[in-house]
């Protein structure tokens, strides 16, 4: 935008054979601006703004011009000649005397110095965007308590194929299904306490869906109960296992969960529950290694919850030393 | 060309005046990429881009059923799966066809302290051979003629991967909702009496078709037997009982489960029918 | 050469050249790209390269097929597990029912995505294989051959993400595999799982993970990958068949074995040590 700088000597001497060169000058841009703010005063409210920018387009206008034809008017122009100062010697923190007498320690210090503070930049930004991308997953994990319903609709000794929704905000994508039976009332500390057996259907191998072995409603002639409860529609369906099996890859379990067969790692994880107002609430799940007996008798060798193919004991649990938060 | 030392050159002097005589044999007697090469490759990319539109019209068409209907399985599959239900109990999961091999190992490797064989063990162990081959390989020979070892192995790797494939593809499990579907065709198939139908139906959503053959359907899994014929042995209603109650009390070393949650009458059902199942066919 | 008056034409012909030529010089003058171009298109490659070795370009061509596809999937693709209050159906789902049924030409695009991955995946193996025959991993060339590897691993796990994209049941369950797959691994196995998850239950949040990975980093990678890979394709030569009886290179010759020669010349005498010290005559004899 700047027009070019006029030689001093041709200045005056080559006026009327070469091309007018103006001055350099910097009213154009008030010029500019003027008619900017003219045009946009023409939306906006044209008595007042219009009005002032026509103003500044005027008085820019004019100062302009007159910069512009100094030299006709043969009045000396003010040209600042283009002038470095030499580099002062530069004293930045550190360096003592530094500056053309010393240059090995000056970039020195500046390569060190770039590259400290290009790690710097980058730990600030790539650390809390890391950390965005691993903790949520990892921290705040809560546990979920499903309600299935009043226990007087679980018949003792009967199973049950239930499926729930374990987290209502989430939705379908926390749907899970568990092998329930009523194993009856049991006696705890002199009194009697309801009993479940609670079985998760996810698989110890590699958590495919288990299905049981054995006729369901449809074959039972038994209709499947629905129920809806504070966790959404649950849903019962009657069932007569003798076990369960898993289509993956042939994992068998018994109707404690204990595995049969097939490369499953450990017996069926199971859900804590507890009686709420005589409703049955389920609690966290957690890992089994095996279970002795059956039904309100059963011993359950808990472990915390482990993911599929995890073993929970013999050698091979040293492999998973270190379990992620899990609620 | 680089001055090989009178004395034995080493391999890698050896190669690099290999290369130096391929650059040098591109460079004199060598066709420029545009277009011998590129022509070849063009058309390649012709037939690639032709298969991909191919088999997507053959999946659009082949799966639009006699009443428009996305769910029908066609030649290629279904345009349309249902929506994922992390609770359900019916469905076999498979991955996709190229991981079928991955998917028959962990089939294969069935012994719980094995599992992580199959899951990590193998694949890493294949994946370092795979990325370490040129180090492995340091022969400068690459005619295949002449690169035994290289040959049996490639050849066993392909042929491997293949069958582990075709295996991961043809492995089933036997649902019961699917194999439900099959007892009017043993009834019919295998003369059976009205009397073994109540135990047909049994057997097929207990769970046996897991493990056990029968007339055509089920899988064979854990070594169970074909027990269309297993009538014909004559064991007695019950000899099966008790055997279905505690396998592994009447067959020691049996892995398969016991049954006797079924309850009496129904296991009296399954004995009526396996007894009637005399494999007459 | 010219001893005459240039005709009219051929004045014409010569304009229009430099009308041709001049925005090129433009560009090679300010960039140094047209250079590049020619030397790529016009450099030499051995004279009896087969049809085998148009599978890693075809392997490229189909990766180009799910870049391109992909990107206009993205536009209708909704990366959400949750549920449509409308239909009770997951909204991701409905958008891959929407692209299948509704859009115009939304069944071939997607089926080009679903079908070319498949292709992408058996001309990568077939590629390898076709490289491993012809010993194309050995000196200059190892690199390429790792690089190469992890293509085809990034391949397989682009694959492996997308898988979980449509949200069915086997998207939903073959993800579920995957990923305890991971937790098997020793140590490290159930945080990889939990990371993938985003939770310690595959969650609301795992789709849009899966979808980041599958259609930023995994892609980010795979470019950078190929690219250096094409380079040192570039930069090192293709092989010859090596079965080829004019193979550019001739035949290696080992540290301790006599030199052979096959072909159509005649033997050349062998210094006492063996190895060959001048070059073979190229060309046919």
């Amino acid at each position: 935008m700047e027009p070019e700088q006029p030689s001093p000597d041709t200045e005056h001497e080559s006026l009327h054979e070469e091309a007018h060169l103006p001055s350099p000058s910097l009213w154009p841009i008030g010029f500019a601006i003027g008619i900017v703010v003219a045009l946009v005063g023409l939306i906006i409210d044209p008595l007042f703004i219009t009005t002032i920018g026509a103003a500044i387009a005027i008085v820019f206008g004019v100062l302009w011009a007159r910069d512009a034809t100094r030299e006709l008017r043969r009045q000396p122009v003010d040209v600042e000649p283009e002038r470095r100062e030499a580099a002062a010697p530069a004293a930045e923190g550190g360096a003592a005397g530094a500056g053309l007498q010393e240059p090995v320690t000056r970039s020195v210090f500046l390569e060190g110095a770039t590259l400290g503070l290009g790690g710097v930049i980058g730990a600030l930004i790539t650390l809390p965007v890391a950390g965005f991308m691993i903790l949520p997953g990892f921290i705040r994990q809560k546990q979920h308590k499903v309600d299935l319903g009043p226990i007087e609709k679980f018949p003792v000794g009967s199973w049950f194929v239930a499926t729930f929704i374990v987290n209502p905000a989430e939705g379908e994508v926390s749907r899970r299904a568990a092998f329930v039976r009523n194993n009856g009332p049991v006696a705890e500390n002199g009194k009697q306490v309801p009993s479940f057996t609670i079985i998760s259907n996810r698989c110890t191998h590699v958590g495919c869906p288990t299905q049981a072995n054995g006729p369901t409603g449809a074959i039972l002639g038994k209709p499947t109960i629905k129920e809806h409860t504070a966790n959404g529609p649950v849903q019962f369906d009657p069932v007569v296992p003798a076990g369960y099996g898993c289509p993956c890859h042939g994992s068998q379990f018994d109707i404690e969960g204990n595995r049969t067969a097939g490369p499953a790692v450990r017996a069926l994880d199971r859900y804590d529950f507890e009686i709420d107002h005589g409703r049955l609430v389920l609690l966290s799940t957690y890992s089994v290694s095996h279970v002795v007996g059956t039904g309100a008798q059963a011993q359950i060798y808990k472990y915390k919850h482990y993911d599929p193919g995890q073993h929970v004991d013999g050698p091979e649990q040293w492999f998973y030393p270190l379990a992620p938060p899990h609620h | 060309m680089a001055a090989i030392p009178k004395d034995k050159p080493t391999r890698i002097e050896l190669a690099r005046a290999q290369f130096a005589r391929y650059k040098a044999d591109v460079k004199s007697r060598g066709k420029p990429f545009f277009p011998y090469a590129m022509w070849h490759d063009t058309v390649m990319s012709l037939v690639v881009v032709a298969t991909i539109i191919g088999l997507a019209a053959i999946w659009k068409w082949s799966a639009w059923g006699p009443h428009h209907d996305p769910t029908h399985k066609g030649l290629l599959g279904p345009i349309v799966d249902p929506p994922a239900d992390p609770g359900t109990t019916s469905f076999v999961p498979r991955p996709d066809w190229y991981f079928y091999f991955l998917f028959y190992l962990l089939r294969i490797f069935k012994w719980p302290e094995s599992v992580f064989l199959g899951t990590i063990g193998v694949p890493t162990i294949a994946l370092v051979l795979l990325l370490g081959l040129p180090f492995l390989d340091r022969r400068l020979e690459r005619r295949p003629s002449a690169r035994p070892v290289a040959l049996v192995a490639g050849v066993l790797v392909i042929i491997s991967m293949a069958v582990l494939t075709w295996k991961g593809a043809t492995a089933k499990e036997a649902l019961a909702s699917e194999v439900i579907a099959d007892v009017p065709r043993w009834v019919q198939q295998e003369n059976l009496p009205p009397a073994a139908v109540p135990g047909a139906k049994l057997f097929a959503t207990a769970g046996c078709t897991s493990c056990h053959t029968y007339a055509g359907s089920g899988s064979s899994n854990l070594g169970a037997p074909d027990l269309t014929a297993i009538g014909s042995r004559n064991l007695g209603i019950q000899f099966q009982i008790n055997h279905l109650k505690c396998p592994s009390c009447v067959t020691p070393g049996s892995p398969m489960p016991k049954f006797a949650s079924l309850g009496d009458a129904r296991l009296h059902e399954l004995a009526v029918f396996l007894e009637a199942s005399k494999g007459t066919h | 050469m010219a001893n005459r008056q240039p005709t009219k034409a051929e004045i014409r012909r010569q304009k229009m050249e430099e009308l041709v030529i001049y925005p090129i010089d433009w560009l090679e003058e300010r960039s140094g790209l047209v250079g590049g171009i020619k030397y790529f298109l016009f450099r030499n490659v051995p004279s009896d390269i087969n049809w085998m070795q148009t599978l890693g370009s075809a392997a490229l061509t189909a990766f180009l097929v799910q870049a391109i596809t992909g990107v206009i999937l993205a536009m209708y693709y909704v990366p959400s597990a949750a549920t449509d209050p409308h239909t009770g159906k997951p909204v991701a789902w409905e958008s891959i029912v929407n692209i299948s049924d509704n859009l115009t030409l939304g069944w071939l695009v997607r089926g080009m995505h679903k079908w070319g991955a498949s292709v992408f995946i058996i001309l990568m193996f077939l590629h390898m294989g076709r490289v491993f025959l012809f010993g194309a991993y050995k000196y200059p060339r190892e690199l390429n051959w790792i690089v190469g590897v992890f293509i085809l691993l990034s391949g397989l796990l682009e694959g492996f993400t997308g898988y979980l994209l449509p949200w069915d049941q086997t998207a939903y369950w073959a993800t579920v595999v995957g990923i305890n797959l991971n937790g098997t691994a020793p140590i490290l196995g159930p945080w990889l799982a939990q990371f993938l998850r985003s939770g310690q239950e595959i969650g609301l949040e795992t789709l849009p993970r899966f979808y980041s990975l599958h259609m930023l980093i995994l892609p980010a990678g795979i470019i950078g990958l190929i690219t250096l890979h094409l380079y040192l394709v570039v930069r090192l030569g293709v092989t010859s068949p090596p079965w080829s009886k004019e193979e550019a290179g001739g035949e290696p010759v080992e540290a301790d074995e006599p030199a052979r020669r096959r072909g159509l010349t005649q033997p050349v005498p062998r210094p006492a040590n063996g190895t060959r010290m001048q070059a073979e005559p190229g060309g046919r004899d």
